[in-house]
C-alpha cells in the first residue's frame, strides 16, 4: 500500500482541526488517502514542503509566490476554493467620510494589517501605487498583530478597523472576507462604508512540487473536486473552510501579487 | 457602537465550531448581535447583564433516528412481579394494573406507523403478566418491528406458550440483567431474580428470539463492564445487543442522573394515563404531554414542536438517555 499523501496546513484557528480531520476521513475510503500536519506559520510550512516533509501545502497567495520564487517556478498549484478565485481587498472608512476612491486618500492615514498579509498590506500598497500614490502621499499605519499567518486570523484587519474608530487612521485596507464578516456595512448603517474595492485576485491554493507525481496527485485532486455542497457530511467541512466547491487553480489571479512583491522588495524567505 | 461587530468577529472567530463566547455589548443594541448572528450563521444564545453569549455555528440537527416519533413506547400495564428498588415507574406486585388493552394497543400501533414511526417498544411493569400479551404483540408486529421489554422470569407454562406465538422475525426481547453474577442484580431486584432471568434469556434464545440485554448501573460504573460483556458473549448475546444504561433519578430510585424535559431528547411514550415525553418519566406529571391518546399524530406533533423550542433555547446540548 502506498503511504497516504501528507497535506500541510497552518493552524490559525481551532477549526483547522475539525476541517482537516474531516478531509482525512473523506479521503480515507478512496484511492488517494491523506493525512495532515499543522504548522504554526506559513514560513515553516513552505520549508517543510521544500524539504519533502509534506507532499502538498495549503498555501496562502504569498506562500504560493514565495514557493514559486524558491523553486524557480517548478512548483504547481493543484486546486483552490471557489472563493479563492474572486478574493478582493476593500478600503473601509467611517460612514460619511466622503473618501470615495483611492485618489481621495492623498494626505490621509491608511491602516494596514500584518505586513505579510497580501490582502491587508502588500496588495493595498500596490493598488495605491497604481493610483499614483507613493509613500509620501499616504501615511501608512501598520498593525502587525498576526504576522506569520498571512492575515488568515483576520485579527490585524479588525485592529486596523479599530484604528479607524479611534481616529488613529482615516481608512483601513481589509480582506473582502473580513468586510463580509462585519456585515459589509449593512448591519449598522452609519458605521463603516467601503470607499474602494479592488479587482478580484487569487488567494489560497494547494501547492505541490515536482516530486509529487501526477499519478499520485491526480486521484487526490479528482476526489477533492468531487466534494459536494449538497452532501451534509461534505458541507460541514466546506462551510468551515469557507467555500462551496473546490475548483482548478486560476494562476492569472496571482499576477498582481507577483508584481507587488517585486516592487516592494519583499524577500523570498522569512 | 460598531465596535461590537469587530469584537464579535474576533471572539467568535477565535473559537472552535460549537463553542460559545461572551461579548460585552457596551453601548450596542442587542438587536445588532442578533442580526449579525443571523447573517453569519452563528447562534445568539442570550443576552444578560450587558453581555451577549454567542455559539460559533448552529447546533446540528439531531440525527434522523432520534427525531421524536421515530420510536414509540407503549406502557402495557405497570404492574410487575418484581419491585426493583430503582424502577423508574414505581412498578411492583402491589401497583394497580393500568392497562392500555388490546384495542387501544392495536390502534396506537396503526397510528404510530401512519405517523412515520419506525419501531414500537412494549414495556410493563412486566408485560407477560397480561393474559393477552401475545395478541398485543401481534397487533404491533403486524405493522412495525417491535421490542418487548421483560424481566424474563415468567417464561414458563402459558406464558411460554404466549411467547411461542409471537413473530420471531419482527419481535425482539429486551431483558434487564445488571451483572455477570447474582449479587448486584439481586441486591436491587430481589433474591433469586438473577438466576431466573438468566434461565429466561436462555429459554428465549432457544425459542429462536433475538434477545437484547440491558443493564441498569449506577453512574460511574466503568470497572464492572468487562466481566459482564464476557458473560453475555458466553450466553450468545450479540455485542450490539448488550446495552448499558445509567440509573435515572426517577420513580423510587433515590440517586441517579437528573433528567428533565429540556435535557432529554423525547421519545413518544403512551400509557393508559396519557402521552409522555420519555419512557423514563412515564409516571411523572412533569413530563405529561397530553391525556388525549388519540389521534396519536397530534401528540407527536406537539412533542416535536416543544422539542424544537427547547433546542432553540437550551444552552447545553440535549443528552440522550438510552432506554433501548
Ligand atoms: S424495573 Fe422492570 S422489572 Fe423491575 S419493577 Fe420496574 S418494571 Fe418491574
Amino acid at each position: 500500500m502506498t503511504r497516504p499523501l501528507l497535506v500541510g496546513a497552518v493552524a490559525y484557528t481551532p477549526n483547522v482541526v475539525p476541517i482537516w480531520e474531516g478531509m482525512r476521513d473523506y479521503f480515507a475510503d478512496g484511492p488517494a488517502e491523506m493525512d495532515f500536519v499543522l504548522f504554526s506559520n506559513y514560513g515553516r510550512q513552505v520549508e517543510a514542503l521544500l524539504d519533502g516533509a509534506i507532499d502538498i501545502a495549503w498555501n496562502t497567495n504569498l506562500a504560493w509566490v514565495r514557493t514559486v520564487q524558491r523553486t524557480g517556478g517548478a512548483c504547481r498549484a493543484l486546486a483552490m476554493r471557489d472563493t479563492d478565485t474572486v478574493f478582493r481587498t476593500v478600503f473601509v472608512a467611517r460612514a460619511g467620510s466622503a473618501l470615495g476612491g483611492l485618489e481621495k486618500l492623498r494626505g490621509k492615514r491608511l491602516a494596514l494589517g500584518s505586513k505579510d498579509s497580501a490582502q491587508a498590506a502588500i496588495l493595498p500598497v500596490y493598488y495605491l501605487r497604481r493610483a499614483g500614490l507613493g509613500e509620501d502621499d499616504v501615511e501608512l499605519v501598520r498593525i502587525n498583530s498576526d504576522v506569520g499567518k498571512h492575515g488568515d486570523t483576520g485579527r490585524s484587519e479588525l485592529d486596523a478597523l479599530r484604528a479607524v474608530l479611534e481616529d488613529r487612521a482615516d481608512a483601513a485596507a481589509i480582506g473582502g472576507n473580513t468586510w463580509d464578516a462585519i456585515g459589509a456595512g449593512e448591519l449598522m448603517p452609519g458605521g463603516f462604508e467601503a470607499v474602494w474595492t479592488s479587482p478580484p485576485y487569487s488567494h489560497c491554493n494547494f501547492t505541490a512540487l515536482p516530486a509529487l507525481s501526477d499519478e499520485r496527485a491526480r486521484p487526490w485532486v479528482e476526489q477533492l473536486l468531487a466534494m459536494d455542497w449538497d452532501n451534509p457530511g461534505h458541507r460541514r467541512i466546506l462551510e468551515l473552510e469557507g467555500l462551496r466547491r473546490w475548483v482548478p487553480p486560476q494562476l492569472d489571479g496571482y499576477a498582481s501579487l507577483f508584481e507587488a512583491v517585486r516592487e516592494q522588495g519583499i524577500p523570498a524567505r522569512w | 457602537m460598531v465596535r461590537i461587530l469587530l469584537d464579535l468577529v474576533e471572539r467568535v472567530g477565535a473559537v472552535a465550531a460549537g463553542a460559545s463566547v461572551t461579548v460585552p455589548l457596551g453601548d450596542a443594541d442587542p438587536g445588532i448581535v442578533a442580526d449579525w448572528c443571523a447573517r453569519t450563521g452563528n447562534e445568539l444564545l442570550g443576552v444578560s447583564g450587558g453581555v451577549a453569549t454567542v455559539r460559533r455555528g448552529r447546533r446540528p440537527e439531531p440525527p434522523e433516528h432520534l427525531l421524536p416519533g421515530t420510536r414509540v413506547w407503549l406502557y402495557t400495564n405497570f404492574d410487575c412481579n418484581l419491585a426493583c428498588d430503582y424502577c423508574c415507574v414505581r412498578s411492583s406486585p402491589r401497583t394497580p394494573r393500568r392497562a392500555l388493552g388490546a384495542d387501544r394497543v392495536a390502534r396506537l400501533a396503526r397510528e404510530a406507523a401512519g405517523a412515520g414511526a419506525g419501531e414500537l417498544l412494549l414495556t410493563g411493569g412486566e408485560p407477560f403478566l397480561l393474559p393477552d400479551i401475545a395478541d398485543l404483540a401481534a397487533s404491533c408486529t403486524a405493522v412495525l418491528p417491535t421490542t418487548l421489554l421483560t424481566n424474563a422470569m415468567l417464561l414458563r407454562g402459558r406464558r411460554l406458550e404466549a411467547l411461542r406465538r409471537m413473530d420471531r422475525d419482527r419481535l425482539a426481547l429486551q431483558v434487564s440483567l445488571d451483572s455477570a453474577t447474582p449479587d448486584q442484580h439481586d441486591r436491587h431486584r430481589g433474591a433469586g431474580s438473577w438466576q431466573r432471568a438468566v434461565t429466561g434469556i436462555r429459554t428465549a434464545l432457544a425459542e429462536g428470539f433475538r434477545v437484547r440485554v440491558a443493564a441498569t448501573l449506577p453512574a460511574g460504573h466503568d470497572g464492572a463492564l468487562a466481566p459482564f460483556h464476557a458473560f453475555l458473549d458466553e450466553l450468545g448475546i450479540a455485542r450490539e445487543d448488550q446495552l448499558v444504561r445509567t440509573l435515572a433519578r426517577r420513580g423510587v430510585a433515590e440517586a441517579g442522573v437528573e433528567l428533565t424535559v429540556d435535557s432529554l431528547i423525547p421519545e413518544i411514550t403512551v400509557t393508559a394515563d396519557g402521552v409522555y415525553w420519555h419512557p423514563v418519566a412515564a409516571d411523572h406529571d412533569d413530563q405529561l404531554v397530553t391525556t388525549e391518546l388519540f389521534p396519536l399524530a397530534d401528540a407527536i406533533a406537539r412533542v416535536r414542536q416543544r422539542f424544537a423550542e427547547y433546542r432553540a433555547r437550551a444552552d447545553e446540548a440535549a443528552q440522550w438517555f438510552p432506554c433501548a
